[in-house]
């Protein structure tokens, strides 16, 4: 019996090699602890995009889910809250449709239902497929093509097979290959045109990039969630090039490589300055261009810097459910001269290379898994924190002032650095804090 | 087409169920799924879950543990969290993919009984049905793990159905008040909503049982059986979100055809106190998609089963007022008026 959390220091971490993460750290050695904590790994829908919302990307769309009605239930607050309301669909399966499969021949009629329910036609039917399925087998490419047929508007599968989600493709990865996956070849590309791919919301409109691409003479940049009608996402087929900001995109983008010959280049979200300003360079470097983006990344410097001269002494603890590596931003933040005190994430084998380097700055930096079951007994009396960032690390510290850093708008480059540091003065200043 | 929902998002399933009877009772309660049922459950069907720690778990099942059945991964981590954390019992709660694949609970059980020495016992929900079937079975499982006959304290009265689900987040002790003083000042104990483990392993003692919900009747038939606990199905009053102003309303509209839709017990407790304030003559039925007992219900009182048959139901019945969870409403079928009667299995938190 214990009645503490277990936890690691970085120190103690970075002196194991990647195969020798404490079964505690290995989410497959332990049942998966579930507080709100650990909502955005057991229910990644329950908030932000998961995959019902993230295959609702494509303009126009629907989804039909067919499942069993416990895989539908927290759509409830999409529909009703989440201004999705008469996007979803449901086909509820029984223990007759799970055995003998009779749901599959239902499939193409309850498409031609929704079609006949809908006041305007739908752009593209989403079927959306959870584990149920995958235990059985079922081609549902074939019985979408059905689908297809018989309502006269395109029908693809996505799939949330929660099974397969530490396999090579999991729903999150595949989901963005699913909605990706109407493009067609175009006749003719547009050397001027490239597509971002890895989110589905926009990045801040502030942020660089935008303008980093139009110096190198882009004129149009699309990104499926500024997309207003299907013909516009249909137009993504033309791109030059794709942009993938997010690795959950990769395959995706290798995907719309082989069958569109549309290249693509890969760019990390990060929070160091140096970092970015690099991948920068490497962009242009690939595009045979130049860039200079002094300015910016002076301003994302100072942000850091002023933050650090009033904050010097807090301490932070990191989570993972919000827009960064938590890793990649706890360095950030030690290199900027902050004390990070707690970091709590799954570790994946890339984030070695972090811990290693957050281990040379401050080796007692502790490490703890959300998922791990001795969370329950996770006391922050222990290691208080003055700042939170993500709301899993808000929900151990209650009382600390809570920067979410968790919105649907992507931030990115140096304008998300500039922003985080300016969003976390103003989560300190509203906790009475700044 | 039965299983088709063109309106309605699907209801709190059965595995939800089970888990909300077992959220106050301290036990290691694995639910038996690939991570979505459980984040599911917690995070929208579980409105204490945000407020209390408790020892819920999700089994992590990846797909190699499903095609190749390791059921020894899964005793190990079980045992595991239980050599780490203090707990009463081990429940398993099913889900589909156990459903699919079979897994054999019982023996499990007995595993993981004989490992750790906790009583275990499982529930096998497969997340196609209702919350108030995965209650049932949950109640069920309690019962018959736990219930020893022991000395009657006649100052106990049981209360079997007490769960969010079906009431909201409520302080259930307090609203229980009114009814034990009705009771000759019993001691109410609403099992897995105010009332703890202690109170579970003391089930067979009491006095006699009050159902609140139909979930909570097939646990009351077996203590009836094997302990000659005497039962009384019936909602109690204070229990009916915002009874007054239905009450205030329905006078005010001179309505003469109303149909309450709810789970079975609170609906016809309704309409037990409607018709004490509505003239003579009002016709007054109860309608539910869930649990419908036969010696519970009236001649006329509906069971249904699908959206299609409830639109039919809202079109056909000549119903003048409607009481029942909002979202119930938000289907094409006419203009009728409607009082809200939240049900947290229908709607969430929302």
């Amino acid at each position: 019996m214990t009645d503490k959390a277990y936890s690691i220091t970085a120190g103690e971490l970075a002196e194991l090699s990647e195969g020798q993460l404490p079964d505690p750290l290995v989410s497959s050695r332990h049942l998966i602890y579930n507080s709100p904590a650990a909502l955005a790994y057991n229910s990644p829908g329950a908030q932000g995009f998961g995959v019902k919302r993230a295959g609702l990307a494509v303009p126009g769309s629907v989804m039909l889910l067919v499942s069993p009605g416990c895989c539908g239930r927290n759509t409830t607050v999409l529909s009703q809250t989440g201004g999705y309301g008469k996007r979803f669909f449901y086909y509820l399966l029984d223990e007759t449709d799970i055995v003998t499969g009779r749901h599959l021949k239902m499939i193409p009629q309850a498409v031609c239902r929704i079609v006949e329910a809908l006041s305007e036609k739908p752009s593209m039917v989403m079927i959306c497929l959870t584990c149920v399925d995958a235990l059985l087998g079922t081609d549902m490419e074939v019985v979408c093509r059905q689908a297809q047929e018989q309502a006269g508007l395109p029908v693809r599968p996505c799939y949330m097979y929660a099974l397969t989600r530490e396999g090579k493709k999991p729903p999150m990865v595949h989901v963005r290959e699913s909605i990706y996956s109407l493009l067609e070849p175009a006749p003719r590309r547009n050397s001027r045109t490239v597509n971002i791919l890895g989110h589905f919301a926009p990045l801040t409109d502030d942020c660089e990039l935008y303008d980093v691409l139009h110096s190198f003479g882009i004129t149009c940049i699309n990104e499926i969630s500024r997309m207003k009608s299907y013909d516009q996402y249909l137009g993504m087929s033309r791109a030059n090039f794709n942009l993938v900001l997010n690795a959950e995109a990769l395959p995706a983008a290798e995907d719309l490589s082989r069958r569109l010959g549309i290249p693509y280049i890969f760019m990390k979200r990060m929070y160091r300055p140096e970092k970015m300003d690099k991948q920068y360079r490497l962009l242009a470097g690939a595009l045979g261009q130049t860039v200079s983006l002094q300015e910016e990344k002076e301003a994302a410097a100072a942000a850091a810097a002023d933050f650090r001269d009033r904050h010097a002494d807090i301490r932070i603890a990191v989570g993972e459910a919000c827009n960064a590596n938590a890793f990649e931003l706890s360095l950030a933040l030690l290199e900027a001269g902050l004390c990070v005190t707690e970091i709590f994430a799954n570790i994946s084998r890339e984030d070695f290379f972090y811990i290693r380097q957050i281990a040379a700055i401050c080796p007692q930096t502790r490490i703890y898994s959300n998922l791990e079951p001795t969370m329950l007994y996770y006391d922050c009396s222990d290691r208080p924190a003055d700042l939170t960032i993500g709301k899993d690390a808000a929900y151990y510290h209650p009382r600390a002032a809570h920067l979410a850093w968790n919105e649907d708008i992507q931030p990115f480059g140096f304008s998300g650095i500039r922003r985080f540091y300016e969003s976390c003065q103003a989560a300190l200043a509203q906790g009475g804090r700044a | 087409m039965k299983g088709l929902r063109l309106y309605l998002a699907p209801f709190a399933p059965d595995q939800a169920g089970a888990a909300a009877v077992l959220c106050e009772l301290g036990g290691l309660v694995v639910i038996v799924d690939a991570g979505g049922c459980a984040g599911n459950i917690c995070g929208f069907d579980e409105p204490r879950w945000f407020s209390r720690r408790s020892a819920v778990f999700s089994a992590g099942l990846r797909d190699m543990d499903a095609i190749l059945g390791r059921d020894d991964r899964l005793i190990a981590k079980i045992c595991d969290a239980s050599a780490k954390l203090k707990k009463n019992f081990i429940a398993l709660i099913g889900t589909p993919v156990p459903a699919v694949i079979g897994t054999d609970y019982r023996a499990l059980c007995r595993i993981l009984t004989s490992k750790t020495g906790l009583p275990a016992f499982y529930v096998d929900t497969d997340g196609t049905r209702l919350y108030d079937d995965g209650a049932s079975r949950t109640w069920l499982a309690l019962t018959r793990t736990f219930a020893r006959q022991g000395k009657k304290a006649e100052d106990r009265v049981g209360v079997l159905g007490a769960s969010p689900m079906d009431f909201g987040n409520i302080d259930m002790q307090a609203a229980l008040k009114e009814q034990s003083a009705r009771m000759g000042g019993a001691r109410l104990l609403p099992y897995g909503m105010g009332a703890g483990f202690e109170d579970v392993l003391q089930m067979a003692c009491v006095r006699e049982n009050l159902v609140i919900a139909p979930s909570g009747l097939a646990a009351a038939r077996f203590l009836q059986k094997e302990f000659a606990i005497p039962y009384k199905a019936c909602c109690v009053p204070e229990l009916i979100p915002g009874l007054e102003q239905i009450l205030r309303e329905c006078k005010k509209r001179s309505v003469r055809n109303i149909l309450i839709v709810h789970q079975q017990l609170l609906a016809g407790s309704l309409r037990e106190q409607l018709r004490r304030f509505l003239p003579p003559g009002t016709v007054i039925r109860t309608g539910t998609f869930f649990k419908m007992d036969r010696d519970c219900m009236e001649s006329g009182d509906l069971k249904i089963s699908s959206e299609e048959e409830w639109i039919h139901v809202l079109a056909e019945g000549g119903w003048d007022l409607l009481i029942g969870d909002k979202l119930l409403f938000d289907v094409p079928a006419g203009d009728i008026p409607f009082l809200p009667l939240p049900h947290f299995a229908v709607s969430g938190g929302i």
